[in-house]
């Protein structure tokens, strides 16, 4: 907290390492592992299966502390962001990083001891492409960023996969194709028309380092390639025909809105309606994919 | 100036430090009873008394 009349900062409450943590970019990752969890062939003990989405959930929170600790001078220029704990001097430098390096180490610990130490690496692997590789390297530098960036988000359900059955398989890594490549379709409609945003904070994002119509080009681009991994596992017959068709219909109706926004030509943020509907459509889209994905596999097991 | 340096904090300060150290505490220990009970399980699951 800031006083009125001295500048200095007290020690944060639990809320604000609580928001250090991204509780919503957590719940997508929780939410991916458990479908992970769910759709492996075999059983897990209601514990260890908790213990490992609750390590992945911390290892979640991990990231989202480092990544706030190197990017605060970043998450102070841009309004989304400015008023994090961090930005907003609620808290700490030092503590963000203790914080992020401690829940690092205890839900990697965890995992290897209670789940697999299979399981462990890959948590361990995913923090460090996150907190080090996207977030220091990646996403200051290149206009990739979120395309390289994006493998950090998909290993959830991989990591869920491999909690139950102890080894990764064409199926895991099938899942994990779906997210890389639904990830930058989703991250550049937002950014098109956060555009102002990214580029007061001299994040080097493809609409602000290519412009607006490579990004249009690239999210129609991308949606094709992440429609038919989406479809692959029904098509080697690895799911039902509840996921063939739900993955049919959701790929569809991302195609069209893709579509839609490859045709529109609007260069400011109010008439970007395309854009803010397959932003928010991809968030949707990926909840039901996985959650069809899942019940479909129990159903079939 | 951070809160590791040593500074004299107002009385007003104070009153907001120890109402948040109260906070995290409480928090913390809610967080450390419910690993205790998680571990527990954890062994009782991994020695096989459960089969």
């Amino acid at each position: 907290m800031t006083t009125a009349t001295r500048d200095i900062i007290l020690p944060a409450e639990w809320r604000d390492f609580w928001a250090l943590t991204k509780p919503r970019v957590m719940s997508l990752v929780v939410f991916t592992a458990l479908c992970g969890l769910l759709a492996a062939p075999g059983n897990i003990h209601p514990v260890i299966g908790f213990t490992a989405i609750l390590c992945l959930a911390l290892g979640a929170g991990a990231c989202g502390a480092l990544n706030q600790y190197f990017e605060a001078d970043i998450d102070a220029k841009m309004a989304r962001t400015a008023g994090r704990p961090l930005p907003a001097r609620r808290m700490d430098r030092a503590a963000a990083l203790n914080f992020g390096i401690g829940l690092a180490a205890f839900s990697v610990g965890i995992m290897g001891v209670a789940v697999n130490w299979l399981c462990a690496a890959l948590l361990a692997f995913s923090i460090f492409f996150y907190a080090i590789v996207y977030t220091i390297w990646l996403k200051p530098n290149t206009p990739q960023n979120i395309v390289i960036g994006g493998a950090a988000g998909a290993f959830p359900p991989v990591i869920g996969w491999a909690a139950v059955t102890g080894d990764v398989t064409l199926l895991p890594i099938l899942l994990f194709a779906i997210i890389f490549l639904w990830t930058p379709p989703h991250f550049w409609a937002l950014a098109l028309f956060m555009k102002t945003d990214y580029g007061a904070a001299g994040i080097p994002m493809l609409p602000n380092v290519k412009g607006q119509r490579v990004t249009r080009n690239q999210i129609f681009g991308y949606s094709f390639p992440m429609a038919a991994t989406a479809i692959l596992p029904f098509a080697l017959a690895e799911t039902g025909l509840v996921y063939g068709i739900a993955a049919v219909v959701l790929n569809l109706v991302f195609l069209a809105l893709a579509y839609r926004v490859w045709k529109n030509e609007a260069t400011d943020a109010t008439a970007m309606k395309p854009e803010k509907q397959l932003f928010a459509f991809s968030i949707l889209y990926l909840f039901l994919l996985f959650a069809i994905f899942a019940f479909d596999r129990m159903v079939i097991s | 100036m951070t809160p590791n340096e040593p500074t004299a904090y107002t009385a007003e300060e104070t009153a907001i430090i120890r109402k948040r150290q109260a906070g995290r505490a409480r928090v913390m220990g809610i967080a450390l009873v419910g690993l205790c009970v998680l571990f527990f399980l954890i062994t009782v699951v991994k020695v096989g008394v459960w089969g």
